[in-house]
């Protein structure tokens, strides 16, 4: 198979890769790039544990191909802290305590931290016409919403300090 | 001790796993990869019951793939799940079957350098099968001449014939249930079926096994139980358990479903011990849906009960045994099937009952069938319970295993490691337990890490399972910590030179440090990590303990539910609108997070009862939704109560056997939430639904039967059942 080289900006490093033309951009960040915390949950569109943001723009990467990413700005979850500085949402999901076995959470917060973007402050019909894509056994959402929800709070440093 | 004077446990901070997992490098198992790893896929039956006349793998392997085949893996039948001790063990198993005995059964493992390859050398294998008689339900299994699934099981070395494919019935008489019926003042007979529910965990199971140059093996996979999975990968693999090491990695939920060995773990270790060479097998959601369901249940069930709605007399027939009578303080108590039994010594039932009903507004609820809109609302309840752990469990001659391990050790500097096997579902198990060793040894919460083990650095446990994490684990880490507690009071003593009985140990918070003080003495102070320092420097070793315990009581966990349901009478839908979920689970460890584990067990409760149901095709024994996740109706947040309309709240216990009088919460926070929502859907209107899930189609079904007449005839006969049994 032809090999393709992709040029793209991988959390703000500049990265080259090569790849064949029907590769995934999840298998990409998670087996090349050793970026593990995007999950793979279904491969096919269906729990968005595979969330990630292509341009600003939420995407699950099970269904994009690498290709086409080319010129692109990408940042997975582990782009999202500022060196060990948590992003609010993150410290909201902390708060919120809406992390179970964590394994629907990168997507979820990738999903989240997209829509807060865009409206910083949204309801909660907002929050859950968001993320109806975004599947979660463990948290029944309700955490995950507040956390959505509550995030501006955080960014505003108006967060509970951890008790350690 | 009473609650309020706790420390550590019953406060919400941040879990200790969270920034690790809201920063995206936690580590599962399909996030783990190894040098020179090759990668390894899984050759699965399309059919749903054939016999392998003939496998050809010389394409494949040709490629330069390396093949696993029946006649490759260790013949000895196992089975995978080892909670039971032998006598109980009904061995069925092989690590690739010789026959296929469900659509995705596993029959060839491959591995090869690149997944790619691996996938094109598992399409090339040529498998002849001699296909049998599709068997998907429990009558057609049962048919005179039907195809045996399995021909033997053997059972304690002995091979047992299965007749009518039966291979174990159990009788349990208790009392005289003839008696029983007689003096009842009602006696009610119903059939009831549940559905068949795929687990829905987010991490689809996944293996890594490295073979060492020792002879021996590292593994990682997905589990509830990494001393389990060591055993049986002894047994079956015939190596020593020093040669087999499991390590302990983060799961990404359950829900029961790893209990067992996963298939894919026995296939990955011979794929690695045959190839030379560290396999990973991360399997599908596809393949996933196929492996691992709850059992779909038949129960025929009748009660005999007294006006008041006291139950004398009950008669089972049930593929799953269900029955659980609630008694109150003092009482002995059956749970976990009919093999353990406990005394009830905290019971929180009558509040739960009290505040779940004033949060619901239980009185106000819709009289059944009273309504005549599109849009009728409803309100009701059910009560469950499940054992923290199993106890002493005895069923046929055997045990239950039921037990575990800890090591607690005091740093140089005063911090402590928690080095525990357990494994946290995410419930958030491990972070409670540490919070309870905190709480012994009197040192900030922060102060205790969790460590990363593996089989051989920690001690055995069972598994986590039958709601015991911290009601069985967190005991065994409470024996080891208050052992560690003595050992720095008496080298303190020593130190202050005072008595070991005049000193305590504090968190202060300022300081980040327990303190050991002698409360009459101010200043013979010291901290935790003055004294460990001190140790350190004059060499005078390790403060540490390493403890087994195994609980000898199971007490209930008692969950009740009051559920708010909306039906659409137009589409049929049933819409959860509100719920008020209360746990009477001993002292509450993580208060947040608990109230989170009830949420979630209203999500997964309104999936089984409303929507999911992972049936097979009759006729050809595929799976209807062909592993397509949607088509599983896993509940979305679409689906789920507004975050103001869920209430959940705990009973004020205290638990005498547990560590800080905790007891146990996961599994029972889903048991009563089918029979809740069918309650509810009563109330709204006035039908009864004995058939899990409570599709738009049955209620469609059944409003036009209501409009019929029939529904309403068939309902005087039947005097309604008491909701609560006291
Ligand atoms: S893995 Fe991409 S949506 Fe599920
Ligand atoms: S926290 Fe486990 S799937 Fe969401």
């Amino acid at each position: 198979m032809k090999k393709h080289t992709v040029r793209f900006s991988l959390n703000g490093t500049p990265r080259e890769i090569t790849v064949n033309a029907n590769e995934l951009l999840l298998n990409v960040t998670r087996e090349q790039e050793k970026l593990t915390g995007t999950k793979y949950g279904c491969g096919i569109g269906e729990c968005g544990a595979c969330t990630v943001h292509v341009d600003g723009r939420p995407t699950l990467s099970c269904l994009q191909l690498a290709v086409a990413v080319d010129g692109a700005e990408v940042v997975t979850i582990e782009g999202l802290a500022k060196g060990r500085e948590l992003d609010p949402l993150q410290k909201s999901f902390l708060d919120n305590n809406a992390v179970q076995c964590g394994y629907c959470t990168p997507g979820m917060i990738m999903i989240g931290r997209n829509l807060l973007d865009e409206n910083p402050n949204p309801t909660e019909e907002e929050v859950r016409t968001h993320m109806r894509g975004q599947l979660c056994r463990c948290t029944g959402y309700a955490s995950i919403t507040k956390a959505v929800m509550g995030a501006g709070k955080c960014a505003t440093g108006d967060f509970k300090i951890p008790a350690e | 001790m009473s609650a309020t004077q706790l420390k550590s446990v019953g406060d919400s901070s941040w879990r200790k796993d969270g920034i690790s997992k809201v920063t995206g490098s936690e580590q599962y198992a399909p996030d783990i990869s190894v040098d020179r790893m090759w990668y390894g896929r899984v050759l699965r039956s399309p059919h749903a019951h054939a016999r392998i006349v003939s496998v050809d793998t010389s394409a494949a392997e040709a490629m330069g793939a390396v093949c696993l085949t029946f006649a490759d893996v260790p013949q000895t039948r196992y089975n995978e799940r080892i909670v039971s001790t032998p006598p109980c063990l009904y061995r069925d198993r092989t690590v690739v079957a010789d026959k296929a005995r469900h659509v995705g059964e596993a029959l060839v493992g491959v591995a090869a350098p690149t997944e790619e390859l691996a996938e094109k050398a598992l399409r090339s294998i040529k498998i002849e099968y001699e296909v049998l008689q599709v068997i998907t339900t429990i009558e057609q299994a049962q048919k005179d001449g039907a195809d045996p699934v399995h021909d033997t099981v053997l059972l304690n070395g002995e091979d047992k014939p299965i007749i009518n494919n039966v291979a174990v019935q159990r009788t349990i008489d208790v009392g005289d249930t003839v008696k029983g019926f007689a003096e009842s003042d009602f006696v009610i007979e119903r059939s009831f079926k549940t559905g068949r529910i795929y687990h829905a965990q987010m991490e689809p199971k996944t293996v890594i096994c490295q073979p060492e140059a020792d002879g021996g093996i590292t593994v990682w996979a997905s589990t509830q139980s990494i001393h389990n999975t060591r055993i049986l990968l002894g047994q079956i693999y015939g190596l020593p358990l020093n040669k087999v090491n499991v390590k302990k990695v983060a799961l990404g939920g359950a829900f029961g479903s790893s209990i067992q060995m996963n298939s894919v773990t026995p296939i990955g270790v011979g794929l690695a011990l045959k190839s030379g060479h560290p396999v990973k097998i991360a399997t599908t959601r596809e393949e996933d849906m196929h492996d691992h369901v709850r059992y779909p249940s038949e129960i025929k069930l009748k009660l005999g009960m007294k006006k008041d709605g006291t139950l004398i007399a009950g008669e089972m027939h049930a593929f799953e045994f269900k029955l659980k009578q609630y008694v109150g303080l003092g009482g002995t108590f059956w749970g976990q099937g009919p093999a353990s039994k406990c005394i009830i010594r905290s019971d929180g039932v009558p509040e739960l009952l009290k505040t779940g009903a004033e949060l619901i507004n239980w009185d106000k609820r819709p009289k059944p069938g009273s309504q005549t809109g599109r849009m009728r609302r409803g309100i009701g309840m059910a009560r469950g319970f499940h054992t923290s752990g199993v106890g002493h469990a005895k069923a046929s001659g055997a045990e239950m295993i039921d037990y575990s391990g800890a090591i607690v050790k005091l740093n140089e500097d005063g911090t402590v490691d928690l080095i525990q096997s357990l494994m946290d579902h995410g419930g958030g198990t491990n972070h409670a337990i540490s919070k309870i060793v905190a709480e012994e040894l009197g040192v900030p919460n922060h102060m205790v890490g969790i460590s990363p083990c593996d089989t051989r650095t920690s001690l055995y446990d069972v598994t986590t399972h039958a709601t015991r994490g911290i009601y069985a684990g967190g005991a065994a880490a409470l024996k080891a910590a208050k052992a560690v507690k003595e050992q720095i009071i008496d080298w303190a003593a020593r130190v202050l030179d005072v008595l070991p009985e005049s000193l305590v140990i504090e968190p202060d918070q300022e300081l980040g440090q327990g303190v050991i003080y002698c409360p009459n003495l101010a200043e013979r102070r010291m901290t935790v990590g003055d004294l460990a320092r001190y140790l350190h420097l004059n060499s005078l070793g390790t403060i540490s303990s390493s403890q087994s315990m195994r609980q000898v009581n199971c007490p209930p966990a008692y969950v009740s539910y009051y559920v708010d349901v909306e039906v659409d009478t137009d589409t049929g839908q049933i819409h959860s609108r509100r719920a008020a979920l209360g746990s009477d689970c001993g002292t509450v460890v993580n208060p947040a997070l608990a109230s989170g584990q009830l949420i979630g067990g209203l999500s997964k409760g309104q999936g089984y009862a409303l929507t999911e149901d992972n049936q097979w095709d009759p006729v050809t024994g595929e799976l209807a939704s062909k592993g397509f996740w949607v088509d599983g109706k896993t509940p979305s947040i679409s689906e789920s109560p507004l975050v103001a309309d869920i209430e959940t709240h705990f009973a004020h216990t205290y638990e005498p056997t547990g560590p800080f009088g905790a007891k146990g919460l996961g599994e029972a926070a889903k048991n009563p939430a089918a029979a809740a929502f069918a309650n509810a859907v009563y109330s709204a209107l006035g039908i009864r639904f004995y058939e899990l899930p409570i599709t738009p189609e049955k209620v469609l079904a059944a409003l036009a039967e209501q409009a019929a007449g029939k529904t309403a005839r068939a309902a005087r006969q039947a005097p309604a059942p008491v909701p609560v049994a006291e």
